[in-house]
């Protein structure tokens, strides 16, 4: 008998295991429920946001998310679009395509959203594609691949730069400082091969040759491998495109190896967790952003600079730090949405929400100012960027 | 009379799988059900190797992905039809498993488990790096919808009744041979390999065999996984993910089919709680997600110490007792 006992208390045991968290979460249901909980008798407007919140992207997600909760409770406490106050669904896609996927599949099919902002990454971007077009719902991305808005679908917009912008900016300003013969390290990943494609493509138009391409793994450790043959190339500059935590790395590796050489990287390396993770391997690091990580830079009689320095004070006030040019992506992509809800009437569909936000034009963000059309869906253009440089652990305006 | 029995059950367990798409138009629920059929496909096979034949598999989510990513290839790539995808899928997996049990025959217990682990690792890598093929770190989109005599199965009610009446096809099957000489022959090689060696079984023949198997069942459910979602990557056939599927067979107990099936659509379900339970709070659907690895091993643990012979185990402990109450 003692065994059946045992086996019983075995079975209630595995029950409990999968019934305790059921129940002992079942408690804070109703503080999800935050952004609704105003007096609206309106329906809310449901927005489905795939970040990167953990993974080698998590340094990108974190500062999104905190920007959609920021501006979210900020139209909520204005009284909503409409008089509907907007929510945000949440996935986390763990920097990992597949769960992107997964995650938007859920959001469409389970939480009923009429919108889709994210991925965080390019890889999640397009894996989220056959999906968002199976279903027509407009989707916004915050990634900067290329490939996210040249591979066109109707249903799909960006607001980041991307990197048919950003490349032939950084290749310009290269030239321009005399660097003829280049090195690339850029990651496996959606944005690093999305920048090493157009790279490939542009480095000729600039008069530039690559004299050595090395990549590296999501997730890779070290890359003293791949930066002993570009050192032993005759490159005067090595070019890094990724936007995940290894950039640090590439810089840190650099310095071991006593390169000399500049190293230029992306607008993909345009946050504080680089200059903290490279420390002083950061200094004299060059990439090309957006202006908000000095707002100056937008020119202080512009209403950029207006919304851009409104935006920062928040932002800072919040979160006890500056926001980075991936806080913007998430700011550009929420009004972006929003403001296309307000123009429409009420009772509309996601494919007239996806008609509206075509229609957006000389729409005034944080990445710069955003004017889409049938044909393009990524609606920047290189005035929007500028040149910085790490310094003292800061960002400066490079020379 | 007993087998008049198992064929009401049968009758049953059709019956109940075909009415669900009758009652419910929930596409995110039949879209989970989908992955607890397919994982019913891998595990049945898995329960095959390691329940019956024990022998352990930590790489079976490799062939998962080698039956995947090949018939995304033969589809999408070459442009043959789906039926043949599926075939190429599940054959590539089987002679995989066949490749890969042959040299493994020398090993036992955690080295064939190491052996199978670094399987696992070797394909991720290959999964991550044959850009050309699998379409890299980023995997590979645009996979189409299977497709058989020019009809399109494109709802997820048709895509649940393909998984689910390959699914039943697999457990039946899978039934048949533990109820047969093969699965005798697996029993034996369990108990003592070389007891069975001494009964007259061919146990090198018996090992390769059952492992071919078990990995063509592997494929087969990844060809179905790269049909229904559209979408592969290589994170889906991590390492975590063929512990996953061995937690489940070991929670369901060896020497049984039921268990392990029971376990794995339980399992399956823990993170998708909220497509049965509507209004479940976005809190214990994150919980459950985040926390889905420790749950497993901690269900696992439970098991391993407490019933050491998992859902199977309790069912026939039941099963005896009733018996016993009827005939005393």
């Amino acid at each position: 008998m003692g065994m059946g006992t045992r086996k019983w208390l075995a079975l209630v045991l595995v029950l409990a295991l999968v019934i305790v968290p059921l129940v002992g979460c079942a408690a804070p249901e109703e503080t999800d429920t935050e952004e609704t909980v105003t007096e609206e008798p309106k329906e809310p407007y449901r927005i489905g946001a795939v970040l990167s919140l953990t993974g080698t992207y998590a340094g990108l997600g974190a500062p999104e998310k905190n920007t959609l909760d920021m501006e979210v409770a900020r139209i909520n406490a204005d009284g909503g679009v409409d008089g509907h106050p907007i929510e945000i669904v949440y996935e986390d896609d763990a920097t990992d395509a597949a769960k992107a996927q997964a995650a938007v599949v859920r959001l469409i099919e389970q939480e009923g959203v009429i919108a889709v902002i994210g991925a965080t990454g390019t890889g999640g971007t397009m894996a989220m594609r056959a999906d968002i077009e199976r279903a027509q719902v407009p989707q916004v991305s915050v990634a900067g691949g290329t490939v996210i808005t040249s591979t066109f679908s109707k249903w799909v917009f960006q607001t980041p730069w991307s990197n048919s912008l950003v490349v032939p900016f950084t290749l310009d300003y290269l030239k321009d400082k005399g660097i003829k013969k280049i090195a690339l390290i850029t990651d496996t990943g959606g944005f690093g091969a999305d920048g090493l494609a157009v790279l490939q493509a542009q480095a000729a138009k600039a008069g530039m040759t690559i004299v050595a391409s090395e990549t590296f793994n999501p997730g890779d450790t070290d890359m003293t491998a791949q930066l002993t043959k570009i050192k032993a190339s005759d490159a005067e500059a090595v070019v890094l495109w990724s936007a995940g935590k290894e950039a640090a790395i590439v810089a840190k590796n650099m310095q071991q190896l006593n390169m000399q050489i500049p190293l230029f990287g992306s607008h993909g390396n345009a946050r504080t967790e680089f200059i903290e993770g490279a420390g002083a391997a950061a200094e004299g690091f060059k990439f090309a952003a957006g202006k908000i990580l000095i707002p100056e830079t937008y020119g202080e009689d512009t209403l950029s600079y207006t919304v851009a320095t409104d935006f920062k004070e928040r932002y800072t006030a919040a979160y006890g730090k500056g926001p980075d040019t991936f806080a913007g992506h998430a700011y550009d992509a929420l009004y972006i949405i929003t403001n296309a809800i307000g123009d429409l009437d009420e009772g509309f569909t996601p494919s007239d929400l996806r008609d509206q936000i075509e229609k957006t034009d000389s729409f005034v963000g944080i990445g710069g100012v955003f004017t889409y059309s049938a044909e393009n869906h990524n609606g920047l253009d290189a005035s929007d960027l500028v040149m910085y440089e790490v310094k003292d652990g800061k960002w400066v305006l490079a020379e | 009379m007993k087998r008049s029995m198992g064929v009401a059950a049968w009758m049953a367990l059709v019956a109940v799988i075909g009415a669900v798409p009758l009652l419910t138009d929930d596409r995110y629920l039949l879209k989970v059900l989908v992955f607890v059929g397919i994982n019913v496909i891998i595990v049945s096979g898995l329960a095959l190797l390691f329940g019956y034949a024990g022998q352990i598999s930590l790489g079976h989510a490799a062939f998962v992905g080698i039956g995947a990513y090949a018939s995304a290839y033969v589809t999408s790539g070459l442009g043959l039809p789906w039926l043949v995808g599926v075939l190429a899928g599940t054959t590539l997996a089987a002679i995989g498993g066949l490749l890969l049990a042959m040299p493994s025959l020398r090993l036992r217990g955690h080295y064939l488990a190491m052996a199978t682990l670094g399987f696992n690792e070797i394909m991720y890598v290959i999964f991550r790096e044959a850009r050309a093929v699998t379409g890299g770190n980023d995997g590979l989109s645009g996979i189409p919808f299977p497709e058989v005599l020019g009809v399109r199965m494109d709802t997820p009610a048709s895509i649940y009744l393909l998984v689910w009446g390959t699914a039943l096809v697999v457990v039946f099957l899978v039934a048949n041979i533990v109820r047969g000489r093969p699965g005798r022959a697996m029993r034996g090689l369990h108990g003592s390999e070389i007891g069975a060696l001494a009964c007259g079984v061919d146990v090198a023949r018996l090992k390769i065999r059952t492992f071919a198997v078990s990995a063509g069942l592997a494929g087969l459910a990844g060809t179905l996984y790269a049909h229904a979602v559209g979408f592969v990557a290589p994170s889906t056939f991590s390492l975590e993910q063929s512990v996953v599927l061995l937690a489940i067979v070991v929670v369901g107990g060896t020497g049984s089919l039921a268990g392990p099936v029971i376990a794995s659509i339980a399992l399956t379900l823990l993170p998708y709680a909220d497509a049965l339970i509507p209004g479940l709070g976005k809190d214990v659907i994150a919980f459950l997600q985040d926390w889905e690895a420790d749950i497993y091993g901690i269900a696992m643990i439970v098991v391993v110490v407490l019933a050491p012979k998992g859902i199977g185990g309790l069912i026939r402990a039941a099963r005896s007792r009733s018996r016993a109450e009827e005939t005393g």
